[in-house]
C-alpha cells in the first residue's frame, strides 16, 4: 500500500541519506541498544522500504518509528543534510492514518485536544494540584509517580491573556509572548521571569488571548489535522507583533517550523520567532541588560535537544548564566537527549528512564546542585531523576533572580 | 515463517552469483524458505542469546542487508552477541545449520563487506564494547564494537589517542577497522591500522576462540595477527583486539591552501614529501567536493579554488614551526591562491569535520555515489588525475575527488541517480576504466576500504591467477567450508587448481 497521506516522507527526504552512518553514534537509542532499527539510518531505511513497496506500514514499522526520540541530534552531524525530523513527522502522520488503533486515539485526544483547550487543561491541572496537596502520588504506579515528581508546585498564571507589560527603558519593539499549554500553568515562574526580562530588554510584551498550543506534540505524534489547526490559529494570534518570544525550547523549535504547517504565512511567522534565550542574550550583548558582578557559583547546564540540535542555540543560555554571575558547568559535550522528549517518557518508559538516569549521573558528577534547562520537559525529567537536593530552573529565571538581588 | 523474499539484488556485481559456488567451496544458497530449517536455526540462536538479541522480523533483517556501500543482500537472521563465548556458540550453531555468517560493526564500510552475498546469519558486534586501558604499556584491549573515536576520546585526558582515523571514525568500529586495515588522513605519518594492532582474538570457523599475536611486539611463530588484519571477515570473527595507543602531539598546525588548478595542489603535496617532510596529513579536495562540504560545515573552505590542500603538521613545537614554514613555501612555489592557518582548536576541528564529511556531503548533489579506493605512486598523481577527469567527461558522469594526497590514496567518486535506467551501467563502465588507469600507473586496488563485494571482480586487474589461488588457499586454511563472508574479496575461479599443488613462485601473498 505504501504511503497514503500528503505528509508522507518524500523521496527526496529519504533518498538524501547515503547510509554513511555518521548519525549512529549521535543517536541516543542506538547508543543504548546497538540495533540498526533504533538508529536514524535504520529508520530512514525502513521508510524507504515502505516507499519502495518492500514492506507495509505495520506493527514492525510502527515499533521502529515509535522508538525515535525526535531529538534530531542526527541532523547536526548529517553531511547529506537529511531533514530527518520532517521525515519522521511524515512517518508518524502515516502511522496515525494507517494504524488508528485505540492507544493512538487516546494520544490524539491528549495532544490534539486537551493541550489546545484551556478548559480541559485546567481540569488536568486541578487533578495535579489535588495530587500534590493530598500526596496521592504515593499510591500511583511507579511510571506515573516519576512523571508526577517532575512537576513544579502549581502556581497562579503569570502571563495574563490579553494583557500588555510595558517596556522598561528604551523601547525597541513589541514582543508577543507564547504562553504554551503546560508552561502557562505548571511553569508560571518561568513566564514571570521571561516577561520581566523582556521588559528590561526593551520590549512591550503582549500576551495574545487567542493563541493556543503550538502543536509540537501533535506533529510529533502524526496528528496532522490538529497540527494544522493549531498553527493557523497562532499565525493569526501573533499577526501584530515584531517578535514572537517563547520560553520553551520544544515549542520554539516547532514554531520555527510553521512553513510545513501554515504555508507561506507560517514561514513569515517563523522568521519572527525567537527563543527567550536568544532575545535576552542579544539584550546582554548590546548592553540593554547589565552583567552582574556578583559571583554566584556553578550551575550545571543542560542543553535541551530542541534548543541545541534543532534551533542550534548553544551559546545564549551560557551567556545568560555568566551575565547573572554564575559559572556554567558543562555536563555533556555530546548534548545527548535526557529522554523526556515530549510524550516519549510515557510511551517508551524503559528507554526514557535509562537516558534520564544517565543524564542525572552527569549532573551529579558536575558537583553543581543547580541545573539550568530551557525546556519544561527536560526540567521535569531531570527533577524526577535527580530527586531531592537539586534545583532545576530556566536560565532566564536565574538571571531574573540576580537582577532583583542586584537591584536591592 | 519465512516471509516474502526481499530484493536481494546486488547492483554492483554483474556476474551471476549462482554460477560460482562450485569453485569456492561455498555452501550453496540453501533453501532457507523451508520453515522448519529456519525455525530450528532461530530457536538454537535464541537458546544462546535470548529472544531480544536475535532479530528475525523481516523489516529488522532488511536493515542489516547493506552497509555504506551499494550492495544489498539477504539476511537470514541478525544476532547481537556480547562475549567471545556467545560468538563461538553462534558460529557453532550456524555451522551446524550450514549457514554462512557475515560479521558486522557499524556498517559504515564502502565496499559491501558487510552486505551478505548469499543469505547469511549477520553477527552484529556493536554491543561488544569493553575497553581495558593499560597506560603503562600504552595499549588497550578493545571489543570489536568500540567506536574508533570513542577510544580516542576516552584516552584524550591521559594524552593518548588511537592513531588510525578513517573519515567515518566518529561512527565506525575498531573491529571493522581491523577487518579492513583501515586508514585515514593521519595514517600518512602513523601508518594504517595494522601498525597499531598487537594482538587479535578471533573465533574460528570451528567456533574456537584463538589469540593471534600478543603484547610482545614480535611474538614467536608465524605472524598470523598480520594475516587477520585486513582479511575482511573471511578468516574469523574478531572478538577482541590489543591496540597501541599513540601519544598526542605536543603541537599541531593545520593549514588550508587553495589552488587555481588540481595540478598545483598535487604538486604542492608531492613537493612537501619530496623535501623530506612527512606531515601528519595531506588531503586534497576538488572544487565540486569542497563546495558540497562547505555547504554543510561552513568552515570557510575557499569554494572558488579548483582544489584545496589540507595539510597538518604535528609534533614538537620547534619542528611544527619549521615544517609549517616549509608547507607554506612549497605552496607559494606552486602558485597558491589562498592560505590560512587554523587559528584555534575550534577552527581546526571544523576543517577536519568538513574533510571527514565529504562522502556524505555528496548526497546533496545526487542520491547515490560509487567510489574507488585506488592507490597510485605520488609521482603519477597528476597524470592519473587528468586521466580520471577525462574518463568522467567521456562517459558524461559527475566526478568528484577527495583523496589522501600524501600517500597517493585516491577516492574518485561518481555521484549519480541509480533509479535512472542505465545510469549504473555507465558508472560501472567509467569506474572500471578508472581502476585500470590507476593500476596501469603502478597502483593498487584498495588503500583502506577493502575489496568486499563491490571491488571483487576487479581483483584480476591487479592479481594473477597464481596470486588469487594463493589467497584462496590461505582462506581455505582458516575456513575450509567458506562459512565466513562467502563470495567476498576473491572473485569466482580464484581456487580452481588442485589442492595439492604448491604455491607458485612469485605469488603475491
Amino acid at each position: 500500500m505504501g504511503w497514503v497521506t500528503e505528509h508522507a516522507p518524500t523521496g527526496a527526504e529519504v533518498n538524501a541519506c547515503v547510509r554513511c552512518g555518521l548519525c549512529l553514534p549521535e543517536c541516543p537509542t542506538f547508543r543504548l541498544t546497538g540495533k540498526e532499527s533504533f538508529s536514524p539510518r535504520g529508520r530512514l531505511m525502513a521508510m524507504s522500504a515502505v516507499a519502495d513497496g518492500v514492506v507495509e506500514v505495520d506493527e514492525s514499522f510502527a515499533g521502529i518509528m515509535d522508538s525515535c526520540l525526535q531529538c534530531r541530534a542526527c541532523e547536526v552531524v548529517c553531511p547529506s543534510l537529511v531533514p530527518f525530523g520532517r521525515a519522521m513527522e511524515g512517518a508518524r502522520a502515516e502511522l496515525a492514518a494507517q494504524m488508528p488503533s485505540r492507544t493512538r486515539t487516546a494520544r490524539h485526544l491528549l495532544v490534539g485536544r486537551v493541550l489546545g483547550s484551556p478548559g480541559l487543561l485546567r481540569m488536568a491541572t486541578l487533578a495535579v494540584k489535588v495530587g500534590q496537596k493530598t500526596r496521592v502520588v504515593r499510591v500511583l504506579p511507579s511510571l506515573l509517580r516519576s512523571g508526577f515528581a517532575g512537576i513544579r508546585p502549581v502556581k497562579p498564571v503569570a502571563a495574563q491573556p490579553g494583557s500588555t507589560y510595558r517596556a522598561l527603558g528604551q523601547r525597541i519593539g513589541r514582543a508577543g509572548f507564547v504562553t504554551g499549554c503546560v508552561m502557562d500553568v505548571w511553569f508560571s515562574d518561568v513566564h514571570a521571569a521571561s516577561i520581566a526580562m523582556l521588559q528590561r530588554a526593551g520590549y512591550d510584551v503582549v500576551v495574545p488571548a487567542t493563541q493556543t498550543c503550538c502543536g509540537a506534540l501533535a506533529a510529533h505524534d502524526g496528528d496532522v489535522k490538529d497540527t494544522h489547526r493549531l498553527a493557523e490559529r497562532n499565525v493569526v494570534a501573533f499577526a501584530n507583533v515584531d517578535v514572537v518570544a517563547v520560553d520553551s525550547a520544544g515549542c520554539g523549535a516547532h514554531l520555527k517550523d510553521y512553513k510545513h504547517w501554515a504555508g507561506q504565512a507560517g514561514e513569515l511567522f517563523s522568521k519572527r520567532v525567537f527563543d527567550i534565550t536568544e532575545l535576552i542574550d542579544q539584550a546582554i550583548t548590546s548592553g540593554r541588560i547589565p552583567k552582574s558582578s556578583v559571583d554566584r557559583g556553578p550551575v550545571a547546564i543542560q542543553d535541551p535537544c530542541h534548543l541545541r540540535h534543532v534551533q542550534r542555540i548553544v551559546d545564549a543560555p551560557r551567556n545568560i548564566l555568566r551575565a547573572a554571575g554564575y559559572s556554567p558547568v558543562e555536563i555533556d559535550p555530546d548534548g545527548r537527549c535526557c529522554g523526556a522528549a515530549g510524550m516519549y517518557s510515557l510511551l517508551q518508559p524503559e528507554l526514557s528512564h535509562q537516558l534520564g538516569a544517565a543524564k542525572a549521573d552527569q549532573v551529579r558528577q558536575s558537583h553543581a546542585n543547580v541545573v539550568a534547562s530551557a525546556n519544561p520537559g527536560c526540567e521535569m525529567q531531570l527533577r524526577s531523576h535527580l530527586g531531592k537536593g537539586y534545583e532545576i530552573v530556566h536560565p532566564v529565571e536565574l538571571l531574573w533572580r540576580a537582577v532583583q538581588e542586584d537591584d536591592r | 515463517m519465512w516471509p516474502r523474499s526481499y530484493r536481494a539484488g546486488l547492483p554492483n556485481t554483474r556476474s551471476s552469483l549462482d554460477e560460482e559456488s562450485a569453485c569456492l567451496c561455498i555452501p550453496e544458497a540453501r533453501a532457507w524458505h523451508e520453515p522448519d530449517r529456519l525455525m530450528t536455526l532461530i530457536g538454537d540462536l535464541r537458546e544462546i542469546l535470548g529472544p531480544d538479541r536475535v532479530l528475525s522480523e523481516p523489516l529488522e533483517r532488511y536493515l542489516y542487508g547493506t552497509d555504506g556501500g551499494m550492495a544489498r543482500g539477504e539476511v537470514i537472521v541478525v544476532v547481537l552477541p556480547e562475549t567471545a563465548g556467545e560468538v563461538s556458540d553462534v558460529v557453532k550453531a550456524a555451522k551446524r545449520h550450514a549457514s554462512p555468517i557475515v560479521a558486522r560493526g557499524a556498517g559504515t564500510g564502502l565496499a559491501g563487506g558487510a552486505a551478505p552475498a548469499v543469505p547469511s546469519v549477520v553477527v552484529s558486534l556493536t554491543n561488544m564494547k569493553t575497553i581495558e586501558i593499560d597506560l603503562g604499556n600504552r595499549t588497550a584491549w578493545v571489543g570489536p564494537g568500540v567506536i574508533n573515536l570513542d577510544l580516542s576520546k576516552l584516552t584524550r585526558s591521559s594524552g593518548f589517542h588511537f592513531a588510525p582515523d578513517p573519515s567515518s571514525q566518529s561512527a565506525c568500529t575498531i573491529g571493522g577497522n581491523v577487518a579492513n586495515n583501515s586508514g585515514g588522513p593521519h595514517c600518512l605519518a602513523e601508518g594504517t591500522t595494522t601498525s597499531h594492532v598487537l594482538a587479535v582474538e578471533i573465533v574460528t570457523a570451528d567456533g574456537e576462540v584463538v589469540l593471534l599475536g600478543g603484547p610482545a611486539p614480535d611474538p614467536i611463530g608465524l605472524d598470523l595477527r598480520s594475516v587477520v588484519v585486513g582479511s575482511e571477515g573471511l578468516l574469523g570473527i574478531i572478538t577482541r583486539t590489543l591496540v597501541k595507543l599513540t601519544p598526542n602531539p605536543l603541537d599541531v598546525r593545520t593549514i588550508l591552501a587553495g589552488f587555481a588548478t588540481m595540478e598545483d595542489a598535487v604538486a604542492t603535496s608531492s613537493g612537501i614529501v619530496a623535501r623530506g617532510v612527512v606531515p601528519a596529513a595531506l588531503e586534497i579536495m576538488d572544487q565540486k567536493m569542497t563546495r558540497a562540504v562547505e555547504n554543510f560545515v561552513g568552515a570557510g573552505f575557499p569554494i572558488d579554488a579548483a582544489a584545496i590542500l589540507l595539510a597538518e603538521v604535528a609534533g614538537h613545537p620547534a619542528a611544527v614551526e619549521a615544517e609549517a614554514r616549509l608547507v607554506e613555501q612549497v605552496a607559494n612555489e606552486n602558485h597558491v591562491t589562498s592560505l590560512r592557518v587554523a587559528a584555534d582548536e575550534v577552527e581546526r576541528a571544523k576543517l577536519w569535520l568538513g574533510r571527514k564529511s565529504a562522502f556524505g556531503a555528496v548526497a546533496q548533489l545526487a542520491p547515490d555515489y560509487y567510489l574507488h579506493d585506488t592507490v597510485v605512486p605520488r609521482t603519477q598523481l597528476v597524470a592519473t588525475m587528468q586521466k580520471i577527469y577525462e574518463i568522467a567527461e567521456r562517459h558524461g558522469v559527475l566526478m568528484l575527488n577527495v583523496f589522501h594526497a600524501g600517500d597517493g590514496n585516491l577516492h574518485p567518486l561518481v555521484a549519480f541517480d541509480a533509479s535512472v535506467e542505465g545510469q549504473l551501467d555507465i558508472v560501472h563502465a567509467a569506474m572500471e576504466e578508472v581502476a585500470r588507469v590507476c593500476i596501469e600507473a603502478g597502483g593498487a586496488l584498495s588503500g583502506e576500504h577493502g575489496i568486499g563485494l563491490e571491488k571483487r571482480d576487479l581483483m584480476p586487474l591487479l592479481y594473477s591467477e597464481a596470486d588469487l589461488d594463493a589467497q584462496a588457499r590461505l582462506r581455505e586454511a582458516f575456513d575450509p567450508d567458506g562459512l565466513f563472508n562467502p563470495q567476498k574479496v576473491l572473485p569466482a575461479g580464484s581456487r580452481c587448481a588442485d589442492l595439492g599443488r604448491p604455491i607458485p613462485a612469485g605469488a603475491w601473498l
